[in-house]
């Protein structure tokens, strides 16, 4: 009996653990928003501890307690007190505390040159659009690349169902609703890599529905928005480019500087600069691309790319060699 | 009174269920015996026969029941039908003009002349009976699985055969293979080398284009200018079960690689005749299936038929430039159905035609009937990706 106990709690125990990682954790606090969330949490959470051990030693007194004390509890006073004035005033502190919590971004929100991005929910994955300085956009998917110290400004949407868009090591989460824009803002302390998730079931693939939050030091991020900025290079010898505009990958993915112009899927012009593939499942290697492209339906069930199992061993290395190559 | 019946009925169940067992002890004891004749030779008794008869006819009128029947356009389903029928059912039924080899003559039951029997059913009966076959009298079932389409066009020759004359059925069914069967001018030894001349099942030209001719009908795809790789890809499918079809299957059964690659090569090389624009005046329908053919439609998450059927792409992926219009709409129904999910390639095009609209199909058909496909014609498709 002692030993079920033992190993409940330790279940219990490593699942509490496992919430702690820094990437995908709202303990994280790797940004002025998130810090004061995980304030809140942190002041709500001993808070409550706090009233829990008072009520307990006040129900002991109630049933054990001399007759005296007893009374007393019992008395007009201690229930005015205690039942009325003491949770109307913590729970207006509280309140009001929370709506400034909630206002978190609002000094944000006037910060000067944020950084423009919109993030589209799609069935199920992340299309990342980069709007810059001088008005042009450029594509991507499954991760955001961020600088810190700046504030930055998301624009959520939806291409279908509702989504919810959250990075909790960076703020709360916000749902992305039909026919709505939402606005986030958050800024990132220092650079790092956090992960974001879909928290709002959108169907089948759901749980496999993340991405990649890479927070850069300013100069690495402009030098990292020239480079996204530019065209796919292009190999017209390379049998994996050929191969990918034949087998009409073209019609759903775009690659910059080919034919390539589809706008169904996640656009593809530096897809072997991401951190990963398949949005946030897979890591980006030859290999995964590969595999994505053979058995992307066992990979993750339901998506909505066409089962492409076509191709021979060697027309598969060349494409995910190609694919990889897109940096 | 509801207690006597009762327990008289009680009374009587030993001698009902010794009675049962009797019966199934006599039905063995008759079987392992081998008293009852299944010689063919010996015929049915006649109050069998009356009962087969009956069991059969009411079987097919029940069992046709649900069938939908369709409107049949004679025009263009015969010419398929007679085909079919040539290759796979004139062996057993006979044809117009010439009597069945007395080999099948001696099957029990006689295989029925058609030109006599077909009028006494009705369309869907005449469906059920082509699709499902009958048991106990050696008629087989479709061999294209779920291929209830294609049925429609040996139906739709049943119906047009009573009233057929000997010179219509032979012109139908030779469709544009060359050898007339009634001027053979073999020598007397090549004649007694070779025997007299034959539709081969395995002859494409009954049904499919030549160098001057279109595709004896609607449904059926123009090969001429095809991609090789796609052609021996679909040969290949047929051949093994992996691609559904009663009229495709049993040819390609017959065929091995060296034909396949013989008749590939022949096909991919074949001069394609350009598409007259004036006969596809512009239309609504025309202009959908251009806009969804070159860019797809992206709310429906389709991406443009060009980007695999356009130039250029890989040559196991089929053109569609030029097909007719009924071919392409069947197969993308067919497609929807799931019934060319067997295959990889199938499985991907099954993705896409799913998310199709009824009206999106019938308007990328149309698009690429309109088109032409000589300008595409790669002759060395299958060697390499690029022209």
């Amino acid at each position: 009996m002692r030993y079920a106990i033992n190993k409940t709690l330790c279940v219990m125990a490593l699942l509490v653990i496992a919430g702690c990682g820094d990437k995908q954790s709202a303990f994280a606090g790797l940004g002025p928003v998130s810090s004061r969330i995980t304030l809140l949490i942190w002041i709500m959470f001993i808070g409550a501890a706090l009233i829990t051990v008072l009520i307990s030693v006040l129900m002991l007194i109630s049933i054990t307690g001399p007759a005296g004390w007893r009374h007393k509890l019992a008395g007009e006073k201690s229930i005015v007190w205690g039942g009325i004035v003491f949770p109307v005033v913590t729970l207006t502190a509280l309140l009001i505390y929370g709506f400034l919590i909630l206002k978190a971004g609002a000094t944000l929100v006037h910060a000067e040159d944020p950084v423009h991005i919109s993030v589209v929910g799609e069935q199920w994955w992340w299309r990342v659009i980069y709007r810059h300085d001088d008005g042009h956009t450029t594509e991507s998917a499954n991760e955001l690349r961020i600088p810190t110290g700046r504030s930055v400004e998301i624009k959520l949407s939806t291409a279908d169902v509702i989504h919810s868009f959250w990075i909790p090591a960076y703020a709360g989460k916000i749902d992305m609703i039909p026919g709505r824009i939402n606005t986030l803002h958050f800024s990132a302390d220092k650079p790092g890599i956090a992960t974001g998730q879909c928290a709002e079931y959108c169907g089948g693939a759901h749980a496999l529905m993340s991405f990649y939050t890479v927070a850069m030091a300013p100069s690495d991020y402009e030098a990292w928005v020239a480079k996204e900025r530019a065209n796919a290079r292009q190999d017209f010898q390379s049998e994996g480019e050929q191969l990918f505009l034949s087998s009409g990958c073209g019609g759903c993915h775009t690659i910059r500087g080919s034919q390539a112009d589809g706008k169904i899927g996640p656009d593809l012009t530096h897809v072997g600069n991401r951190l990963s593939l398949g949005a946030g499942i897979l890591p980006n290697t030859t290999e995964s691309f590969a595999k994505w492209i053979s058995q992307h339906q066992t990979i993750k069930p339901e998506n909505l790319m066409p089962p492409f199992d076509i191709f021979s061993e060697n027309e598969l290395q060349s494409l995910a060699a190609y694919l990889n190559g897109l940096e | 009174m509801a207690e006597p019946i009762k327990s008289r009925l009680r009374k009587l169940l030993p001698w009902a269920l010794g009675l049962f067992a009797g019966g199934i002890v006599l039905v063995l004891a008759i079987a392992y015996s081998g008293i009852f004749n299944v010689a063919a030779s010996a015929g049915h008794p006649e109050l069998l026969e009356w009962l087969l008869t009956l069991g059969k006819s009411r079987s097919v009128i029940v069992n046709s029941k649900p069938v939908d029947a369709p409107e049949l356009n004679l025009t263009e389903l015969v010419p398929l039908g007679a085909a079919h029928f040539q290759g796979g059912c004139a062996t057993c039924h006979g044809v117009p003009g010439q009597s069945v080899n007395p080999v099948y003559d001696q099957m029990l039951p006689q295989p029925p002349d058609l030109q006599i029997h077909a009028p006494m059913w009705k369309r869907e009966q005449l469906f059920w009976m082509v699709r499902h076959g009958i048991q106990f009298t050696g008629m087989p079932a479709w061999s294209g699985d779920k291929r209830d389409d294609e049925v429609w066009a040996v139906v739709a020759f049943l119906e047009a055969l009573p009233s057929m004359k000997p010179e219509d059925y032979r012109r139908y069914a030779r469709g544009n293979a060359q050898d007339n069967i009634e001027t053979q001018n073999y020598a007397a030894r090549e004649f007694a080398d070779k025997g007299r001349a034959k539709i081969n099942i395995t002859a494409c030209n009954r049904c499919h284009d030549t160098e001057d001719a279109q595709p004896t009908s609607p449904y059926v795809p123009r090969l001429g200018g095809q991609a090789k790789a796609y052609l021996k890809r679909a040969l290949h499918e047929y051949h093994n079960d992996l691609r559904q079809s009663g009229f495709m299957e049993p040819i390609a059964g017959e065929l091995d690689d060296e034909h396949i690659n013989r008749l590939t090569d022949y096909y991919a090389s074949l001069t394609v005749p350009v598409n007259n624009p004036a006969q596809y005046p512009s239309s609504p329908k025309l202009e959908l299936g251009r806009q969804l053919a070159e860019n797809g439609d992206r709310s429906l998450k389709i991406p443009a038929c060009l980007s695999c059927h356009g130039v250029n792409k890989r040559p196991d992926y089929p053109r569609l430039a030029g097909q007719p219009e009924q071919y392409l709409r069947q197969q993308l129904q067919v497609l929807r159905q799931g019934i060319r999910a067997k295959t990889s390639y199938g499985l991907l095009m099954t993705t896409i035609a799913r998310r199709l609209t009824e009206q999106q199909a019938e308007a990328a058909a149309a698009f690429f009937a309109s088109q032409s496909l000589a300008e595409r014609v790669d002759h060395k498709a299958g060697e390499g990706l690029r022209q």
